[in-house]
C-alpha cells in the first residue's frame, strides 16, 4: 500500500505516480481525520471567540438585548474613566515582576541546596515539592486561615516572640500581595524540581575544569551554572509570567475567604479586590464587568487589551523555548 | 484552566530524578546546609500541620489563642458531610475530571501523534496555533464561549467544562506531542512495513510504548480539572447541584462563616485524594521522565 | 503590520463572519412582545419554577408560603430553586434558563433588570387583576419601578436601626440610647474596654466603614444624603450630607485606631453566624437590620438588648425615626414558559396581606404592605417594633434604583473605604471624582 520512501520517511507528499494518488489521497484523509477534532477545537474554542471579542468589544451588550455598535466607546472609557482599571492592572504588574522572580529565585536557591544533600535527597524533594500538590483553592483558605490576624496561628506564634499586635495581613491592603507572595514560595516546588533536574544536569567536568582555573563558588555561579541553566531559566520565566498575568484564583479565593462576609444572595462580584481593591487583579476586573455587572461588550474590550498585551510578551519570547518551536518535528 | 499546569507536570515527571552522589566535603558546611534545609522543611510542613491541628478542634477554641487541641474532637469531619452536600461535590468533581480526562485522550492522542511523527503542509502553523491557545489567557476568549454554551442552554452545568475537551485540550497535545517525540520513528516506520496504516500505526506500536506519557497527561488533566475553580465559577455557581469540591470550599466560609475548624477539615478532605493519587502514581511519573523541552 | 492584501481580505472576511455568528449567537430578542390575557386564567393549572436566594431555615418559610399557595391550587406545582443569588439570577434569565419567577436580596438589579427587559413590564397585569399599588409603603413603591417602569413588586423589607446590648450601657451608666451621631461616639467610647495588650475586648461601636452593615447606605438616611439627580446623575459630590457622614465617622476611627480597630474587626465571628459580636456582647452597638432580631431570638436567646433608630447627624435631628430601607423584590422573567402562573404566585405573595404576614413572621422581615404592618396578625416583639416604625417614618430613605445597579454606591464607598484609612486628602475633589466615575460609569451603559 505505501510506498518506499513514505515508510522511510513517514512523508506524505510524495511524488505522484498513477495508482499511488489514489493512496496518498486516502492517507492523507486518515491524517486529516486524526487532526479534525483538535482543529475544531482550535476554530470553536480560539479563533472564533477571539475574533467575536473583537466584534463584542465594540458594542454595547448586556446578554438580554441585542448587541448594539457603539465604535470605540469602551475603549475610551477604557483608558480615561475605568475607575479601577488601572489599579487591577498595576496588580496584576506586581504579581509578574515581584511574585514571579522572588518564587523563581527562592526555588532557584532550595534546588541548589538540594544538590548537596546527599542522602535521602528524595525524601527532601518530595517534601519540599508537596506544598505545591496542594489544590490552590485549598491552600489559600488555609493561608488565610493561618494568618488571620486575631487568632490564626501565625499571630498567635508572633506573639510569643512579643509582637502583641501581629500584622493584618490579608486584611491589610498593603501586606495582601506580599501575604500571597508568601503563599507562592510555599508552592514553589513546581519550580524547584525543574531547576533541581536542570542543576544535576550541568556537566561536573564544567565545576571541575573552573575549579582548576582557581574560580570561586560565585564565579562558578556566574560563570559555570547560570548559563547552562539559562534554558530552565528562561521556560520558567515565560511560563510563570504567563500564568501570573492570569492570576485570579488565589487571589479571589482569598479576597472571599478574608472577608469573609455572608451577604446573602450577594455575588462574588462584590467582594473581588477586598482589601480595598488591593487584590483585585486584571482578570478579577474583566470577571466582574463581565460577568457579574454583565458587560459584555466592555468585557470584551478588557480582554481585547489582555489579549493584546499577553501576545506582545508571547511574541518576545516564545522563540526562546526550543518546546514551544515546531522544528523539532524535523529531528 | 487558570494556572498552566505545565511546570508542574515537567516537575513532577522529575521530581524522583536521582542525584549523583558527591565526594568529599566539610562536615561543617554539611551541618549548616542541614539546618537550613531542616529549618526550611518545618516551615514548609507547618501549614499543613495547623489546617490538621484545627480541623480537630471545637469552633469556640478555634476563635481562642490556643494551637493545640483539647479535646480533640473528629466531630467537624463528620459535621462537614452533614452541613454542607459534601459527598456530592466530590461525586461532582470525580465526574468532571474523569469524563474531561477521557475525552482529552480520545481527540487529543491523535492529533498529537499527527504533529509528532506526519509531515505535511500546515503541520507548523497549527502547531504554532495550538503553543498559543495553550499560552494565551483563558479569560481573552471567555465571553464569546461563555455566551456561546448560554445560548445552548448549557450554563449551570458541568458540560461547558467537560465537553470541549472532545475537541482537543491545546496544552494535552502539546505535552502528549512531547512524549511522542521521544520515541524513536524508525518503530513507527517499521509499523507501516508491517502493513499498519497511521490508526495501526498509532494503536499498536505507539500507544504501547506512550503509556507512561499518556498517564501523566492523564493525570495532570485530572488534576487540573479536580483543581479548578474559575470554571465551574464561570459555569455552575448559579446551580449547587454541580458545584465540585473546589469550588464548594471556596464558597463555604463565605456561607458558613467563621465556623475555622469546619473549614479546615474540608480544606483536609479536599487535599488528600490529590496526595494521595500522587503518592500511588508515582511509578507512572517515574517512567514517564521525559523531556518538555525544559532541557532545551 | 499586515502587508499581503490577500491575507487582509481573508482576516477581514474572517471577522466578518465572526460577527455575524455572534450576532446569530446573541440572538433577536430585544422586542419582546407581551400579549396578556384579557383576563386571569379562572383555574390556574400547571408548572411554574420559582427562584430565590434564601438558604437553610429562612428557604423553609418561603417554601411554606409556596405550600399554601400550592393548596390553593392543587393543579399547580411550584419548582423551588433556592440560593440563586444576583449573579445567578441574571445568568439564568439571560441563558434563557426556565426561570419564571425570580426574588432578588437587593433592590440594586431593579435598574438593569427594567431596562433590558429581564424582568417583565408588570403594568398590565396590575392594570388587569386591579392591583392597588397604593397599598405598597411609599419608600418600596420607588424602589421597584424605573424610569416609570415597573417590573417588580417588594417582597419585605429590611429597615436598619440601632442594636445596643442593655447590660453593657447600664454598666456603663447610660440610660437612654444615642439620639445623634456625636451621642453615639461618646457612649461608644465610654463602653470600650481594652485588654493588659492594649487591644480591644469589647467596642462600644465599630466605626469601621465595610464591617458588618456599615455600608454608605445605610448611613445616608442620618443626614438625608442624596446620591442621584432627578436627571439620574450622582449628586454624591454636591450633597452636605456626604462629607458630614464621613468626617464624623473617619475622626471616630481615629480616636480608637485604625489598625487596632481592623484587627479586633478580623478577630471577630462573622456576620451571620452565632459568633455575630453583638450577640457575643463584644459590640455594645451596632446598626444591623430587623432580621437581627430572630438570628438573637435563635442563636442568643439570653442577650440582653434593645432597638431604637439610627442616630442622626448633629444638625438633622429632625431627621430621627428614620432609617434606611431596602428589600427583597420580585419578577417575571423575560423567557417565563408560564407568565400567568408566575403572576399568581407573584401577586399571591406580594399582595395578599395574609401571606405577606406569615412570611414576615417567619423571616422577622418587614412586611412592605401598610395594612401588613398594621395586621394584628403580626408578631411584634419590644425590639422589631422599632422596624416597624422605621418602615412607615417619612424620613425613611432608600438607594434608587440605576442602570449600573448598585455600581454607584460600590464607586462611592470604595473611595470612603480608603479615606478612612487616614481621612487626609482633599475631600471635595475626591467626592467630585467619585460623581465623575460614577456618570461615567452610568454613560457606558445607556448613554447614547
Amino acid at each position: 500500500m505505501t510506498t518506499l520512501a513514505e515508510r522511510t520517511t513517514g512523508r506524505a507528499v510524495i511524488a505522484a505516480r498513477p495508482g499511488q494518488q489514489r493512496a496518498r489521497r486516502r492517507r492523507l484523509l486518515v491524517v486529516f481525520g486524526m487532526l479534525l477534532p483538535a482543529l475544531l477545537g482550535l476554530a470553536v474554542f480560539f479563533v472564533y471567540p477571539l475574533l467575536a471579542s473583537i466584534f463584542f468589544s465594540l458594542t454595547r451588550y448586556d446578554g438580554l438585548s441585542d448587541p448594539q455598535w457603539i465604535g470605540l466607546r469602551n475603549y475610551q472609557y477604557l483608558f480615561t474613566e475605568d475607575p479601577n482599571v488601572w489599579v487591577a492592572a498595576g496588580n496584576t504588574l506586581w504579581f509578574v515582576v515581584i511574585m514571579v522572580p522572588v518564587k523563581l529565585a527562592f526555588a532557584f536557591a532550595v534546588a541548589g541546596l538540594l544538590t548537596r544533600a546527599r542522602r535521602s535527597s528524595g525524601v527532601w524533594r518530595t517534601l519540599f515539592y508537596l506544598p505545591a500538590l496542594v489544590p490552590p483553592v485549598a491552600s489559600v483558605v488555609a493561608f488565610v486561615f493561618l494568618f488571620n490576624p486575631g487568632t490564626g496561628p501565625i499571630n498567635l506564634i508572633l506573639s510569643f516572640f512579643g509582637v502583641k499586635q501581629g500584622p493584618l495581613w490579608f486584611n491589610d491592603p498593603n501586606l495582601s500581595k506580599p501575604s500571597l507572595l508568601l503563599l507562592a514560595v510555599w508552592v514553589m516546588g513546581d519550580v524547584m524540581i525543574i531547576f533541581l533536574a536542570g542543576l544535576l544536569d550541568v556537566p561536573r567536568e564544567l565545576y571541575e575544569a573552573s575549579s582548576l582555573d582557581g574560580a570561586n563558588g560565585p564565579q562558578k555561579l556566574r560563570y559555570v551554572t547560570f548559563p547552562a541553566m539559562i534554558p530552565v531559566l528562561i521556560f520558567s520565566l515565560v511560563t510563570g509570567v504567563i500564568a501570573a498575568l492570569q492570576y485570579f484564583t488565589e487571589a479571589a479565593v482569598a479576597s472571599t475567604v478574608a472577608l469573609g462576609k455572608a451577604s446573602v444572595g450577594e455575588g462574588i462580584g462584590a467582594t473581588l479586590g477586598y482589601p480595598d481593591n488591593s487584590l483585585l487583579t486584571y482578570t478579577e476586573w474583566l470577571y466582574v464587568r463581565g460577568f457579574s455587572n454583565f458587560q459584555f461588550g466592555y468585557a470584551s474590550a478588557l480582554a481585547v487589551l489582555l489579549f493584546i498585551v499577553a501576545a506582545a510578551f508571547l511574541v518576545l519570547f516564545l522563540r526562546k523555548v526550543k518546546a514551544f518551536m515546531p522544528e523539532e518535528a524535523t529531528s | 484552566m487558570t494556572s498552566l499546569p505545565l511546570r508542574q507536570v515537567v516537575a513532577t515527571t522529575a521530581v524522583v530524578a536521582r542525584a549523583p552522589r558527591r565526594r568529599g566535603r566539610r562536615p561543617l558546611a554539611w551541618v549548616a546546609e542541614h539546618v537550613v534545609l531542616v529549618a526550611l522543611a518545618i516551615l514548609f510542613i507547618s501549614p499543613i500541620v495547623f489546617v490538621f491541628l484545627t480541623s480537630v478542634m471545637t469552633s469556640n477554641q478555634t476563635l481562642s489563642a490556643t494551637l493545640w487541641p483539647d479535646p480533640w474532637t473528629w466531630n467537624n469531619y463528620v459535621e462537614a458531610f452533614q452541613r454542607v452536600p459534601l459527598a456530592r461535590w466530590f461525586g461532582n468533581s470525580a465526574i468532571y475530571a474523569t469524563s474531561a480526562t477521557l475525552l482529552m485522550l480520545l481527540s487529543s492522542i491523535p492529533a498529537a501523534y499527527v504533529l509528532a511523527r506526519i509531515k505535511f503542509r500546515g503541520a507548523n502553523v497549527i502547531f504554532v496555533a495550538i503553543i498559543i491557545a495553550m499560552l494565551l489567557p483563558p479569560q481573552v476568549t471567555a465571553v464569546p464561549v461563555y455566551l456561546m454554551w448560554s445560548k445552548l442552554g448549557l450554563t449551570g452545568t458541568l458540560l461547558p467544562l467537560i465537553l470541549p475537551n472532545a475537541l482537543g485540550d491545546a496544552f494535552s497535545i502539546f505535552l502528549l506531542r512531547q512524549f511522542f517525540l521521544t520515541i524513536p520513528k524508525e518503530y513507527a516506520d517499521a509499523g507501516r512495513i508491517d502493513g499498519n496504516g497511521e490508526w495501526g500505526v498509532l494503536v499498536r506500536v505507539i500507544l504501547p510504548m506512550a503509556k507512561p506519557g499518556i498517564a501523566a497527561t492523564a493525570i495532570f488533566m485530572f488534576f487540573n480539572s479536580w483543581n479548578d475553580y474559575y470554571g465551574p465559577l464561570l459555569y455552575t455557581s448559579e446551580n449547587p447541584q454541580w458545584w465540585p469540591v473546589a469550588y464548594g470550599l471556596a464558597t463555604f466560609r463565605g456561607i458558613h462563616g467563621t465556623d475555622w475548624g469546619l473549614t479546615m477539615a474540608i480544606t483536609m478532605l479536599v487535599m488528600v485524594p490529590v496526595v494521595l493519587i500522587f503518592f500511588f502514581a508515582q511509578k507512572i511519573f517515574v517512567e514517564g521522565i521525559t523531556l518538555t523541552g525544559v532541557k532545551g | 503590520m499586515i502587508r499581503s492584501t490577500a491575507l487582509r481580505r481573508q482576516l477581514v472576511g474572517a471577522v466578518a463572519v465572526a460577527a455575524a455568528t455572534a450576532l446569530i449567537l446573541s440572538g433577536c430578542s430585544g422586542s419582546a412582545n407581551q400579549k396578556v390575557d384579557k383576563a386571569a386564567p379562572k383555574v390556574l393549572s400547571g408548572n411554574v419554577s420559582f427562584w430565590h436566594f434564601f438558604t437553610d431555615r429562612e428557604a423553609k418559610v418561603i417554601q411554606s408560603v409556596v405550600d399554601d399557595f400550592e393548596k390553593a391550587n392543587p393543579k399547580v406545582h411550584v419548582s423551588v430553586h433556592s440560593g440563586q443569588d444576583d449573579t445567578k439570577l441574571q445568568q439564568a434569565i439571560s441563558a434563557g434558563n426556565n426561570v419564571d419567577l425570580g426574588m432578588s436580596y437587593s433592590t440594586d438589579i431593579v435598574g438593569s433588570f427594567c431596562t433590558s427587559g429581564a424582568f417583565r413590564d408588570l403594568a398590565p397585569y396590575i392594570k388587569r387583576d386591579k392591583v392597588d399599588i397604593s397599598a405598597l409603603t411609599p419608600v418600596t413603591r420607588s424602589y421597584t419601578e424605573f424610569n416609570g417602569k415597573r417590573c417588580a413588586m417588594p417582597a419585605l423589607t429590611d429597615d436598619y436601626a440601632l442594636y445596643y446590648n442593655t447590660d453593657l450601657m447600664t454598666a456603663a451608666g447610660i440610660t437612654s440610647p444615642p439620639r445623634t451621631l456625636s451621642e453615639l461616639e461618646t457612649d461608644a467610647l465610654k463602653m470600650t474596654t481594652y485588654n493588659a495588650d492594649g487591644s480591644i475586648k469589647v467596642l462600644g461601636y465599630d466605626p469601621l466603614m465595610g464591617y458588618y452593615e456599615n455600608a454608605a447606605a445605610h448611613y445616608g438616611p442620618a443626614a438625608g444624603a442624596k446620591w442621584l439627580g432627578s436627571d439620574g446623575k450622582s449628586v454624591i459630590g454636591s450633597d452636605a450630607g456626604w462629607p458630614e457622614l464621613m468626617k464624623w465617622q473617619t475622626a471616630f476611627v481615629k480616636k480608637i485606631g485604625y489598625a487596632k480597630l481592623k484587627r479586633f474587626s478580623a478577630s471577630l465571628g462573622q456576620e451571620f453566624t452565632a459568633q455575630n459580636s453583638f450577640q457575643k456582647g463584644k459590640l455594645a452597638m451596632n446598626m444591623d437590620g430587623e432580621y437581627r432580631t430572630a438570628f438573637i431570638a435563635d442563636q442568643a436567646p439570653d442577650l440582653k438588648y434593645a432597638t431604637a433608630p439610627f442616630p442622626t447627624a448633629d444638625d438633622h435631628t429632625d431627621l430621627y425615626g428614620g432609617g434606611y430601607i431596602t428589600g427583597n423584590i420580585m419578577g417575571i422573567s423575560k423567557g417565563s414558559q408560564n407568565p400567568e402562573l408566575a403572576w399568581a404566585l407573584l401577586k399571591y405573595m406580594t399582595t395578599d396581606t395574609a401571606a405577606v404576614v406569615k412570611l414576615a413572621n417567619g423571616l422577622k422581615n418587614i412586611p412592605h404592605l401598610t395594612s401588613a404592618l398594621k395586621s394584628p396578625d403580626l408578631v411584634v416583639s419590644a425590639q422589631y417594633k422599632t422596624f416597624v416604625d422605621v418602615a412607615q417614618n417619612a424620613n425613611s430613605s432608600t438607594t434608587p434604583p440605576s442602570p449600573v445597579g448598585a455600581g454607584y454606591q460600590q464607586t462611592f464607598e470604595q473611595y470612603w473605604d480608603k479615606y478612612q484609612e487616614t481621612g487626609a486628602g482633599d475631600l471635595a475633589a475626591g467626592l467630585t471624582k467619585v460623581d465623575k466615575q460614577i456618570n461615567a460609569s452610568l454613560a457606558l451603559v445607556s448613554g447614547p
